[in-house]
Order: C-alpha cells, then structure tokens, then sequence
C-alpha cells in the first residue's frame, strides 16, 4: 500500500532531456496512466519509479520513503514489461516462487503463498506447466502473481497487453480493471494506446517531450483537454484543428467559415485575433439546408454503425464520425454542407497550444 | 524475344522431385571423408608388416601389438593424464573467464567498447609460430617451462577469445529485461545473471566448452615446444615415438586412435546439447 510522489524529476541523455522536470502525485490504490507517443518519457519516467534507471535529479516517494537513487530491491515495485514477463526456463510455480525464494523464504512458506496466490488469480491448473504453453493472457496472470506472492506496494507495467491480439486485448482491459479494483494496489500502467487508457485509468497522465502536458481523469482530458497535443492525442480519430482567424464573432479560414458562439466568447474573454480552432469529428454534423460551409469529400470508411468521412478543407484533412444512415449518401467528390456543432468547439493558443476556451457543453455540465 | 513464362497452367499434383543426385553427392563426400579415418583405425590393428606393405591390404589378422608397445613400454596413458589435466583445466578456467568478459561486453557501455571486442579478436588471429620463440623465452624466465600450470595458463589466454566472441553474442540474444524483471522482484544484480541468465545460457555454454575442450586437446605447437618430459601432452607425443628412422604406421595409427576416440566417445555422448548450443538464438 503506497502513494507515489514524484518531485521535479529530471533525466537526461547526453544532450537529450528524456524527462524534465516532471512533478506528480498518485494516491494510495489508484490506477494511473502514463500516456504519450513513443519517445515522450513515460517508459523512462516508469523505470526510475521501478528503479532500473537513476535520475538525473529530482526526487522519488513511495509511501512517504525517499526510494529515489535505490536499487529496484529495496523498493518494494513489480513490474510487467510487454515482452518477456516470465522467467522462461522455469516452471509457473518457480516463476511465482522466485521473488521469495531470492527472500529467503522457507519451502512450505513458498508454497502456502504461491498456492494462494495462484487461487485468487485462478491459475492454479497451471503451476506445473512450463511458461511456453501459456496464452498471452495467463502469461500476464502469472506475471501479476508474481507482484502478488511479494505483496508489492506498487505495480507498474509497461504496455503488457498491447502486443495481444485485438480480441484477447479487449478481454485482458476489462480484466485487468477489475483485478486492480478488487486488489486495491497502487498500479502505474504505461501506454500509447488511448482507448486502453480511456477503458482503464481512474486518471491518465498524458505526457509529451519528456513533459506532463494533464493529469486528470478520463472524461477530463477527453472533454477539457489542457492543450492542443492532448486534444489531438487523445480521441480517435482525433480532433480536427484549423488555424483560423476570429473576427466580430465568426471564425474564418480559407474555405471555413462557422459562426461561434457570443456568450461563450464572452465568457473566456476571447479578443478578435488568431487561433486554431478544435472540433472532434462526431462534434460535425451535415447540414440539412446548404449553409456558409461546405466541403469536398474525399475518403469514406465505413465502421459498421459509424461511418467515418474525412474532407479536405483549407489545405488539410477534416474528419466527420456521423451514424451511417446519415451519411452513406455521400460519394467521393461530393460537395457535402457541413455543421460543427457550436458547443462543442475548442479554442486554442497559436503559439503556445494552450486551451483558451473549453467546450461550452462542458461549462454546463460544471455548473 | 523474351521467354513468357506463364503460358503453362498448373499440373494436376506437385510435381515429384527428382534429387537423387544429392544423395549420390552426399554419399561420395561421406567416403571420400570417412576413409582416412577407417584407414587410420584399420592400421592401429595391422600387425608391423601388414601395415607397411605396398600395395596396402585389406584382410589381415588383427592384432593388439601396437596398443600393447604404446601403452607399456611408451607410457601412453601418462600422456593422455596430461592432456587430460591441461585441456580440462584450460576449458574451465577459459570458460569461467570468458563468461564475465563476454557478459560485460554484451550488456554494459563503456569508452572503448568495440575496440576492445575487436582487440580480442586479433588476439586470435595471430599465428602460433610468430609467437613460439618470444613465449619459450617467457616460460624459461617465470619457470613455467615443463609445467602443467604454464600449459593451462597458455591455453587459457588461447581460448579466451574464442570463448568471449561465442558467448557475446549469446548474451546479447538474452532479453535484458529478464534480468532487469528479477533486480525488481527483489534480486541483486549477481543472483540475476546466476539464477536468470547463466540457466538460459547453460546450452550455449556447454557448446563452447566442447569447442573449447578440441580445440586444446588437438593442440599441437605450443606443446611441442613448452612441454617436455613430465608434461608432455598427447599431440606431440605421437611424434616422438612413431617417427623415428622410419615410420612405423601401426604405432602412429594406434597412437591416433587413442587421440581422438575420446574426445569422439566424448562429442557423440553430448552432441545433443552441443547443436542445442550451436543453434540456440537461431530458432525461435
């Protein structure tokens, strides 16, 4: 049982900063997410909480203990990577007994602890089997056991399921939530994968260039995105961003033009200037009347229920999730009208990417 | 005018190969290897003047006169003691090195790193004989002349490099993270590399240490000039006693025999961790 705190930690490579200054807090229990496109951090960020890696500088906590520049063994973590989590020239049981045995725990010790660990993660008919002939999925089980058997105060895992198969992927999310619920242990899950972070977190930590860009949960980074790269990075397909200039209430690009609206301008205290302008593609939806706005279909992809229709609109590509029944009419080359729905725009900083203004259906739901 | 080459359609079965020819190729290669060898035993059981005789026969009535002059009059099983004791110690001590060496090189970054890899490599490279008369001056000056402990020392710095380039990239066929999953549960880092890495290793090991082990028991210059009477091993041995003024064949074909069957009993007892070993890394 124990909380994290990370204070202004700092790792460089030689001239490279892999993390720079990254302060946070994870609360006794909770499922935290480290989320970012490869090469931002979040692995490196994992390996010195884990140990593996020293810092720089800064500062590491767990459960009030300064861990920052100790060995992996004195810290009390477990770890699951994406890859090799078994010790595969042992048997399962040899697998759950190692961390003991490297203890100095007795036989009938190890084997009482093993057998209930195996129990509670029902992998019992396995003890005996050798690693090869598990599945993806009981490999993964064994692999928290192994946190389990040495009562680890933190696990951390490093994208362990995302080079199963997409259906096993989808059962092992559901699992692995509901074994961290009913375990209640501190767990900080790194991944690319926004819908893994999305299904699982109780809060996603997205990370870009070695930075902490939101921390917050799900629904927050989804709905209030702190800036332009977590608008973008989280949502799929992600958000469509247009520079746009903003005069007397009306956003104008080259073939773009939306009308916003004036309370809600009024209230973040947009000034007439330049912005970038955010919509997700579920938040578009085509006009019934020709309006001011219309653009030339390019690429339809169906998914079933939703189909997905991307546009080119002022230079770039402008997405659209819309019902199929709504929008299977439309054939590439099609002049469609289009509509973002005005609550649901972003406003973002040219320069800094920071958000300006929130959706305003988000005002509404805080109020 | 080019060839076209899909005018044909398919036939109504695969077609059966015909390469028979392979088999013959294979089959000549064997003889053609297998005879000196069979020649070689065959003369170790000729009585003196068959073994002599021009042209060579085929039928004779064996005989164990060779074996008996060897093994009671030379004192051939001394010779096999002290090849024994030299190879076996040089093997382990080289191994037992060479992992280290090898480990280091494989996992840890360090100023110099390929140059020192490739300055092992060299070592090997160079010609026994270059090196014959500045070591025979060496050995006289630190006393290790005539000496079993001077033999094993040798042999050990010969073998290092073959032992630490196998194992490197062994090694590095190793997942770190193994390693880096037992310093989490609660490891140091030496009981990693012994209870995670040495069992995975244990195959590519026991091929380098067969290697290894021929390789110095085949040897041959060094201990022709650095061993002498009460360590003299087994290749420069055969030498002394069956060329004389003549040849004497049968002598020369026993004394190989008792050469090479052991370390062959030895190589076809353990062959199946031995292509373990050579293989390991390359299937998956």
């Amino acid at each position: 049982m124990a909380e994290i705190r990370v204070e202004r930690l700092h790792r460089s490579f030689g001239e490279f900063v892999a993390v720079g200054d990254l302060s946070f807090n994870i609360g006794d229990g909770e499922f935290v997410f480290f989320l970012g496109p490869s090469g931002c951090g979040k692995t490196t960020t994992l390996r010195m909480i884990a140990g593996l890696l020293m810092p720089t500088s800064g500062r590491i906590e767990l459960g009030g203990r300064n861990v920052t520049f100790l060995k992996p063994r004195h810290r009390n973590v477990g770890m699951v990577f994406q890859s090799n989590v078994l010790y595969h020239h042992l048997s399962v049981y040899e697998n759950l007994a190692y961390p003991l045995k490297v203890r100095g725990w007795s036989a009938t010790e190890i084997r009482r602890k093993v057998q209930d660990v195996a129990a509670l993660l029902q992998i019992t008919d396995t003890l005996h089997r050798g690693t090869e002939s598990l599945s993806g999925g009981q490999a993964q089980r064994v692999a928290i056991g192994r946190m389990l058997v040495r009562d680890a105060d933190v696990f951390l895992m490093d994208e362990p399921i995302s080079h199963l198969d997409a259906k096993l992927r989808a059962h092992m999310r559901a699992e692995l939530r509901h074994l961290q619920k009913e375990l209640g242990r501190t767990t900080v899950f790194v991944s690319h994968d926004q819908l893994e972070a999305m299904s699982m977190a109780d809060r996603i930590a997205v990370m870009n260039d070695g930075a902490l860009q939101q921390f917050a949960p799900p629904q927050e980074v989804f709905d209030r995105p702190a800036n332009v790269f977590v608008a973008g990075f989280v949502g799929e397909p992600q958000m469509n961003i247009l520079d746009v200039d903003i005069r007397e209430g009306v956003a104008h690009a080259p073939g773009f033009r939306c009308d916003l609206p004036p309370g809600w301008l009024a209230r973040n205290g947009i000034a007439p200037g330049a912005y970038r302008l955010g919509v997700r593609p579920e938040h578009v939806e085509i006009a019934e009347a020709p309006g001011h706005l219309a653009a030339r279909l390019e690429v339809t992809e169906p998914m079933g229920a939703e189909n997905l229709l991307t546009f080119s609109l002022a230079g770039q590509d402008f997405k659209l999730r819309q019902p199929t029944g709504l929008c299977d009419r439309f054939r590439p080359g099609d002049m469609v009208p289009l509509l973002p729905r005005p609550d649901h725009l972003y406003l973002f900083d040219r320069v800094s990417g920071c958000t300006l203004a929130q959706a305003a259906f988000t005002d509404r739901s805080r109020t | 005018m080019p060839r076209d080459l899909t005018r044909i359609a398919s036939p109504d079965k695969p077609e059966t190969e015909r390469n028979w020819w392979v088999h013959v190729i294979l089959l000549a290669v064997c003889v053609i290897a297998m005879l000196p060898v069979v020649w070689m035993v065959m003369t170790a059981f000729m009585p003196r003047d068959v073994a002599k005789a021009v042209p060579p026969q085929w039928l004779f009535p064996p005989t164990l006169d060779a074996f008996r002059m060897l093994i009671f009059e030379q004192g051939m099983l001394g010779f096999l003691k002290n090849s024994l004791i030299v190879s076996v110690s040089s093997t382990l001590l080289s191994v037992t090195i060479g992992m280290f060496c090898a480990y280091a090189l494989a996992r840890f970054e360090f100023a110099g790193k390929e140059d020192v890899s490739f300055w092992i490599l060299t070592n090997r490279m160079m010609p026994a004989v270059a090196v014959i008369l500045p070591m025979f001056l060496i050995f006289k000056t630190l006393n290790l002349l005539d000496t079993y402990v001077g033999l094993i020392l040798l042999y050990t710095a010969m073998q290092l490099p073959f032992v630490v380039w196998m194992l490197k990239g062994y090694f590095e066929d190793i997942p770190r993270q193994l390693e880096e999953i037992a310093l989490v549960d609660g490891d140091t880092w030496f009981g990693a590399f012994r209870r995670v890495v040495l069992p995975l290793m244990t195959p590519a090991i026991t091929a380098t240490a067969i290697f290894v082990l021929i390789l110095s028991w085949n040897e041959y210059a060094f201990a022709l000039f650095l061993s002498g009477s009460a360590t003299k091993t087994l290749p420069p041995a055969v030498v002394i006693f069956a060329v004389n003024a003549e040849v004497s064949w049968d002598v020369l074909g026993a004394a190989c025999l008792i050469i090479t069957a052991p370390i062959m009993i030895f190589v076809i007892a353990v062959q199946k961790q031995f292509i373990r070993g050579l293989s390991m890394g390359m299937v998956r």
